[in-house]
């Protein structure tokens, strides 16, 4: 995260990581199609002539809270004309691009780990989480104080792992888990808000973010969704989190 | 730019518009569409440095400028229009005295302001008649004023708003384009860097396997050296005692007693020879072989190995021959240490060649062949350059091409079903190598046609100085 005071900006960086080909690009590219509005940038990517990432795939999106806010005991803080810039990055998946994804990696408030549903991708998801543990102990990032949240993409394909399968092992696990078909849209916005809700949970206690822009957590989902021209109800979104917890990190910093 | 930028900044650097666009490319889209609309156009960046522009001058702003209020009233204007600010509305008129008005818009990227783009004069649509305020120096006549002005190409405000829309749509592409190529750049560099970093990591990790196993090998060599030396003490006891009893100073034997202790001291005298290759191996390798530099003939040698073995090969019925030339150099190096080389050679062709055959031992000079054809001055050095070869042929069993680079290895043995029938430590080779190469020399096998091996021993015999620098041992 950066804050920068003289621009009134608040940078957040998201990174999409997984296995080659498990749709990280795809995911963005579904969130730059369903978003209409004007804060949503230009979605660039790097790829090769194959459409296999060659480094990076970035969407940025600017939010402005230009809109006073209420507070529950009736006060009425004025617009702060901060702008929210989110940066959202996928990395290239594919084994050889290993310091690029490093590169990508370096700095990230929050990581969304897109996995490939199919059975046979089991081992390629478990390697790339590695890799990704790998490299954040590398960049000194600790594994358990980053916000993560797991994606089980491709759920419109067969031979993948059952319904069941995936509520028992996110039960289990620590990080929110969502399921998706990135191809047609499904669990993309649900995975991105609940990603957004948990990084921003965690900036918030540790930078007191909210006060900066001027708006209370409760609000800025709302707020996003709206400047993206997104018609969607947010708590019934981050209701489609299965595991995990998406308050993990504002308990865990009181 | 910082060159220790990290990745975190690069990805999210404040950008220039100069440093995204192409001036000149930004030049020729301004005078496109100033061809097309006839309103002039101006791009700034965001410190207020001009980075393009195509302006044609009107003929009214030609004639206000004939006059001296004219000319500092335009200016004013102009100055007023570059250092307006349209502020949070991105988007303002600013009006000329003339009647005549200036659009100035925010050029924004990824969110945040990067320039200013500046459409006219032009005439509004709405103006019928020109301003009082035209009317700024006495010397302006009106009639002619307004008949100039009325030229200026006219547009709509919605119309200047479609134009500059469209200019700031082609002029975000071409930003996106040039954002995406530097950061392409930027990444590759970047990735570069970072893997490099990586190798270089890995190499002073290799490196420091490689240090550790040279001081391991070195370590080896001590040892066997020490153990060498500590083995062969007591051996030289059981070898000299087994000896004095079987040639009966300790009283008389009887023939199974004498055959026991013969077994003792020929199986002692095997474990000697075994321990001597082995410390010889372990000093050669370490560089700890003392040997003796002299001129001698290598005649000598060779005639010498072939007396020594004369009985032998006549033993087995194999035929021993010598052949030397008669130009031989003489040779700088150890007679001992030589003949230890010749004989090794020679008994071993004895070994492996079956009775009725032949083993030839062959001495002569020969170019130096080491040279490649494109050193220079090949042609002049290649002949003062000269090598002593000595052939040594046999008629055994030979050696096939793909094991000759590996005879020479360490206890290596073609067929560990003929060490049972030939025998040998598998030490002799190594030493033979070590010991050429000590003497700057080389060795190699040829087949010997239709049967048989050719162990080929070439050492340099020479005016230059390098051939002592490339005997170590010496």
């Amino acid at each position: 995260m950066q804050i920068n005071f003289g621009a009134r900006e608040v940078t957040i960086k998201l990174v999409y990581y997984g296995p080659a080909l498990s749709g990280k690009t795809t995911n963005l590219k579904a969130l730059h199609q369903m978003s209409t509005d004007a804060s949503r940038g230009r979605l660039m990517t790097l790829e090769t002539r194959d459409d296999r990432t060659l480094f990076f795939d970035m969407l940025p999106l600017v939010f402005r809270a230009e809109e006073p806010q209420s507070h529950k005991d009736g006060r009425v803080s004025p617009a702060s004309g901060m702008s929210l810039r989110v940066k959202i990055f996928t990395v290239p998946g594919q084994v050889l691009h290993s310091a690029t994804r490093r590169l990508v990696l370096q700095g990230a408030d929050g990581v969304a780990f897109i996995a490939d549903s199919q059975l046979s991708e089991t081992q390629h998801n478990a390697a790339s989480f590695l890799d990704l543990r790998q490299n954040l102990t590398e960049l000194g990032i600790k594994t358990k104080e980053l916000p993560i949240v797991i994606q089980f993409n491709k759920r419109d394909l067969p031979n993948v792992r059952p319904e069941a399968d995936i509520l028992a092992l996110a039960s289990r696990g620590r990080e929110p888990v969502f399921t998706a078909s990135a191809v047609s849209g499904m669990g993309v916005l649900e995975s991105f808000f609940g990603l957004f809700h948990l990084t921003w949970t965690k900036l918030d206690a540790e930078h007191n973010l909210g006060r900066m822009i001027g708006i209370t957590s409760d609000g800025l989902l709302p707020m996003i969704a709206k400047q993206l021209g997104l018609q969607v109800d947010i708590p019934s979104l981050l209701a489609a989190c299965v595991g995990g917890s998406l308050d993990r990190h504002s308990k865990g910093a009181k | 730019m910082n060159e220790v930028e990290t990745p975190a900044d690069l990805l999210d650097a404040r950008l220039r518009l100069e440093e995204l666009v192409d001036r000149a490319g930004l030049g020729e889209l301004c005078k496109s569409f100033h061809t097309l609309f006839g309103i002039p156009v101006r791009v700034y960046s965001s410190e207020g440095l001009l980075l393009a522009d195509a302006v044609g001058e009107h003929e009214v702003c030609a004639y206000v400028n004939t006059t001296t209020e004219g000319r500092r009233a335009c200016g004013a204007t102009v100055s007023a229009v570059k250092a307006h600010d349209p502020g949070p509305t991105k988007d303002l008129v600013h009006p000329c005295f003339t009647g005549a008005a200036y659009r100035i818009l925010v050029i924004e990227y990824d969110g945040r302001p990067i320039g200013r783009l500046i459409l006219g004069p032009y005439l509004p649509s709405s103006l019928k008649e020109p301003p009082k305020s035209l009317l700024v120096d006495r010397a302006i006549q009106f009639d002619q004023a307004r008949t100039l002005l009325l030229r200026m190409p006219r547009a709509k405000t919605e119309t200047i708003s479609r134009i500059a829309l469209h200019l700031k749509g082609a002029l975000d592409l071409i930003l996106f384009s040039g954002h995406k190529t530097l950061l392409t750049s930027q990444m590759h560099l970047a990735s570069v860097r970072e893997s490099f970093r990586e190798l270089q990591e890995k190499n002073a990790k290799l490196q420091q396997a490689y240090d550790k196993l040279k001081e391991l090998d070195r370590l080896k060599s001590n040892f066997l050296a020490t153990v060498s030396h500590e083995l062969r003490t007591p051996l030289t006891s059981i070898i000299g005692y087994s000896e004095m009893l079987a040639e009966g100073i300790a009283g008389e034997l009887t023939t199974e007693q004498k055959e026991f202790v013969g077994t003792i001291y020929e199986k002692g005298e095997q474990l000697l020879q075994l321990i001597m290759g082995l410390l010889d191996l372990s000093k050669l390798e370490s560089g700890t072989m003392s040997m003796r530099r002299k001129e001698l003939a290598i005649g000598s040698v060779l005639s010498e190995v072939m007396s020594t073995l004369a009985p032998t090969a006549r033993k087995k019925g194999v035929m021993l021959d010598l052949d030397m030339a008669d130009d031989l150099h003489d040779l700088r190096g150890d007679p001992e240490r030589l003949c230890q080389v010749f004989l090794n050679l020679t008994e071993n062709a004895i070994k492996f060649t079956p009775s009725e055959g032949t083993v030839t031992l062959q001495a002569r000079m020969v170019q130096d062949t080491g040279g490649q054809e494109d050193d220079d001055g090949f042609a002049l050095l290649a002949p003062t350059q000269m090598e002593l070869e000595v052939r040594v042929i046999d008629t055994g069993i030979g050696i096939p091409s793909r094991e000759r680079s590996r005879v020479f290895d360490a206890f290596y043995q073609v067929d560990s079903s003929s060490t049972r029938e030939y025998g040998g430590t598998g030490l002799g080779l190594a030493i033979v190598k070590r010991l050429v190469e000590a003497h700057g020399g080389n060795i190699g096998i040829e087949g010997n046609e239709p049967e048989g091996s050719v162990f080929v021993v070439r050492f340099p015999i020479g005016s230059s100085p390098e051939v002592a620098q490339r005997t170590p041992g010496l």
